[in-house]
């Protein structure tokens, strides 16, 4: 009896098909460290926090259920509200002055000068270093009461205080501490502006346009994709920011919560008083927020960025 | 704009890759500890500075080599981060067999069965100490934690200034009190040619409120876990404080960056400062110029007896420990606890020696300065004191909150009984919320 199966009966895949399947086959492969990586180091602990915000968890005892206890419980939290205050202020103060600033070095650099590496890298260090605790250490020297703040101030016969212990001004250091590492941002708007044909700006010169007006409408406009994916990325950043006010503060976020920001007090239900339910809640609410922000932002996009097509 | 080169980049990959090899490689050398190759040793969990982990790593290697089979694989780091990873050790049962207890979490530990009891274990030798020492080690009935070091509160004076301005601190006895001190720091302040203040503003310093509310008749906390001190106790403190400070008396929050003083920045701008005994040995180094001495407290006038107590800091054998890395703690713990050598190598910076025998015997070799706190230890010591308890479950951010209600304080944006008030309710609710 001869026996044909349908797989010997069927025609073969033509060879680009092949090739194709053994592509996609390669690219799975690839994926599947960054996968799993995603799977057990950031999706499971997720759904675990979720579980956690909904408990009463003290991290040495086993976490009790306790429904939507944890997220009531933050309506008459003090502090919790502080720390919104605080991140919020911080947020809406330090991400514009930080863009501007990048902007504004860029355009600078733009310009083609000698030396154009140098001062590209030198900008962009305070990026690789501005979030670590060496810089936050440095911080405390700058602005404490014998900083170099007070001192150059001295020179003019002026007498400040601890900039740091001044709730007035304590946040606004750790404001300055963010704009100072307008490297990263000021990177991404240089390529962008080598991404602007030079015609346009011939033609607009040729047409009499000053150079504000060129910055204004022709700048300006081409570089929105890349002011929005800046805004983006340094929103959610500053959202998150928690090392610059752990150590500059020690800890505390004081002057009485002045520089509390939301990250750090998570950690310091967490971590301090163990807490950690109630942390998991704290940390789903700003993972909430942080979304809504970063959508409404992406719902007014159309009306101000422009990609050219 | 330049594009990156796939040579380019695979070159950066590589550099980066290389360096992050070449670092992990770095970190995983080391004599004792360091992880990696660390299977079947006791894990020592610990906190401190540089000069400490230093000291302990040399002391670890020298009690290897006395003690057979022994391998120490230690745990190290600062005071905030040995707290987290102890945290996320304790989540996940991956706890080191001995460890350090950092104070606010003595009762919290313990309450959640993280503590060996120590009296079964054969290796640990208690021959030194005499039964009353053991109860007062004890928590809650059970010897299940070992002190290796004591502090008192004291009054750490500058005596290099001291003698620069023809100052002299009343002796000890009925002239001795907060509000002579409160005199003679306000007279001192003001007529100071220096311009040097009497005191740092130390009304955060916990040891030193501890040891006002005892001689008040009130406790940090009591006996069965609750917060053990009056809105009067606390505001009389603060008071006490704001009173001076308003007088010009103490450095301004401003001069000393923050409410907890920043002893490199006051060092030299200040005679007097309240702290822990132990503080004088590295604090003293910071200002090799000057000489230091310490005082006790002053003295209410109405004081009740015993109102002096010890500090111990301690550390602790892991409950989930094996039998024999218990074992191996034990002798882990003798040779911290009953060895003049090991003192000899990491210094006094955790306080005077608990074993008697020990205090006894490193005292010729100790410097000045250990010398100076082994002496006021020691006169604590030998007085009948009242019993003390460690903070409960719940309460370890009291602290921190008490370094807030003083902020608001002295920037004026609380009154003091407001200030008394709202601390006790906050720590009282953590406490409840923990129980």
């Amino acid at each position: 009896m001869t026996v044909t199966t349908a797989a010997a009966d069927a025609p073969e895949a033509p060879p680009r098909a092949r090739g194709r399947r053994r592509q996609e086959l390669a690219a799975h492969v690839f994926m599947t460290p960054w996968l799993v990586g995603l799977l057990a180091v950031t999706a499971l602990p997720m759904l675990a926090s979720l579980y956690l915000a909904f408990t009463d968890y003290n991290i040495l005892s086993s976490p009790e259920f306790i429904g939507a206890d944890n997220f009531v419980r933050l309506v008459d939290d003090d502090r919790f509200w502080a720390s919104v205050r605080v991140t919020l202020t911080y947020v809406l103060v330090s991400v514009p002055l930080q863009l501007g600033f990048a902007l504004l070095l860029a355009l600078l650099l733009d310009k083609g000068m000698r030396g154009l590496a140098i001062y590209r890298s030198a900008y962009y260090l305070p990026s690789l270093l501005g979030t670590s605790v060496a810089v936050a250490v440095l911080w405390r020297q700058i602005f404490g009461h014998d900083g170099l703040v007070n001192q150059a101030l001295a020179l003019v016969g002026i007498e400040g205080s601890s900039w740091l212990q001044n709730p007035q001004t304590a946040l606004g250091t750790l404001v300055v501490l963010n704009v100072w590492t307008f490297g990263s941002p000021m990177v991404i708007f240089l390529a962008g502006l080598r991404q602007i044909p030079h015609e346009l700006y011939e033609s607009a010169r040729v047409d009499g346009a000053s150079v504000l007006r060129q910055f204004a409408h022709i700048t300006v406009p081409m570089l929105t994709p890349i002011i929005f994916f800046n805004l983006i990325l340094q929103t959610i950043g500053a959202f998150q920011s928690f090392t610059q006010s752990h150590v500059v503060s020690g800890g505390t976020g004081g002057p009485v919560d002045s520089t509390l920001f939301y990250t750090l007090y998570v950690y310091q239900q967490g971590f301090v008083s163990f807490d950690m339910g109630y942390a998991s809640a704290l940390a789903w609410v700003l993972l909430v927020f942080i979304a809504l922000i970063t959508a409404v932002h992406f719902a007014l996009s159309r009306y101000w960025v422009h990609y050219g097509d | 704009m330049n594009a990156v080169s796939r040579r380019k980049l695979f070159q950066l990959s590589a550099l980066v890759g290389g360096g992050l090899a070449g670092s992990s490689a770095l970190s995983a050398c080391g004599g004792v500890g360091g992880g990696g190759d660390s299977a079947g040793a006791l894990r020592y969990a610990m906190w401190g500075n540089n000069v400490r982990q230093q000291n302990y790593s040399k002391a670890f290697e020298e009690m290897q080599a006395a003690v057979p089979d022994l391998q120490i694989a230690m745990e190290f780091a600062d005071y905030t981060a040995f707290q987290e990873r102890m945290t996320t050790q304790m989540a996940a049962r991956n706890v080191p067999h001995v460890f350090w207890v950092p104070s606010p979490q003595v009762m919290t530990y313990y309450a959640n069965d993280l503590y060996r009891d120590l009296e079964g274990i054969e290796t640990l030798d208690l021959s030194d100490y005499s039964p009353t020492d053991l109860d007062g080690f004890k928590l809650d009935g059970k010897l299940n934690t070992m002190p290796f070091g004591i502090f008192v509160p004291v009054l750490r004076y500058n005596t290099t200034f001291a003698e620069e301005d023809g100052v002299e601190l009343p002796e000890d006895g009925a002239g001795w009190t907060w509000d002579s001190l409160a005199e003679l720091a306000k007279d001192y302040s003001a007529n100071s040619s220096q311009g040097r203040k009497a005191l740092s503003y130390g009304a955060e310093h916990d040891l030193s409120f501890e040891n006002w509310l005892r001689q008040r008749g009130e406790q940090l906390w009591t006996e069965d876990g609750r917060v053990g001190f009056t809105q009067d106790g606390l505001a009389s403190w603060i008071e006490w404080w704001e009173d001076l400070r308003k007088a010009g008396a103490t450095t301004s929050i401003s001069e000393q960056d923050g409410v907890a003083p920043d002893w490199p920045t006051v060092g030299d701008k200040i005679l007097m400062n309240f702290g822990n005994s132990n503080h004088i040995i590295d604090d003293a180094q910071q200002f090799p110029d000057y000489d230091f001495a310490l005082r006790h407290p002053p003295v209410a006038e109405d004081a009740p007896e015993g109102f002096q107590y010890l500090y111990y800091p301690r550390m602790a054998v892991y409950s989930g420990a094996e039998d024999d890395m218990v074992a191996k703690a034990g002798q882990v713990l003798t040779y911290c606890t009953s060895t003049v050598e090991m003192l000899k190598t990491v210094g006094l910076t955790m306080g005077a020696p608990v074993n008697p025998r020990v205090a006894e015997e490193i005292a010729p070799s100790a410097t000045a300065d250990e010398q100076e706190m082994l002496r006021i230890v020691a006169e604590d010591r030998a007085v009948e004191r009242k019993p003390r308890y460690e903070a409960p479950p719940g309460s370890s951010t009291w602290r921190t909150v008490m370094g807030r209600v003083l902020e608001e304080v002295t920037l004026g944006s609380s009154s003091i009984s407001e200030a008394a008030s709202s601390m006790i309710d906050e720590v009282t609710t953590a406490i409840e919320r923990a129980a």
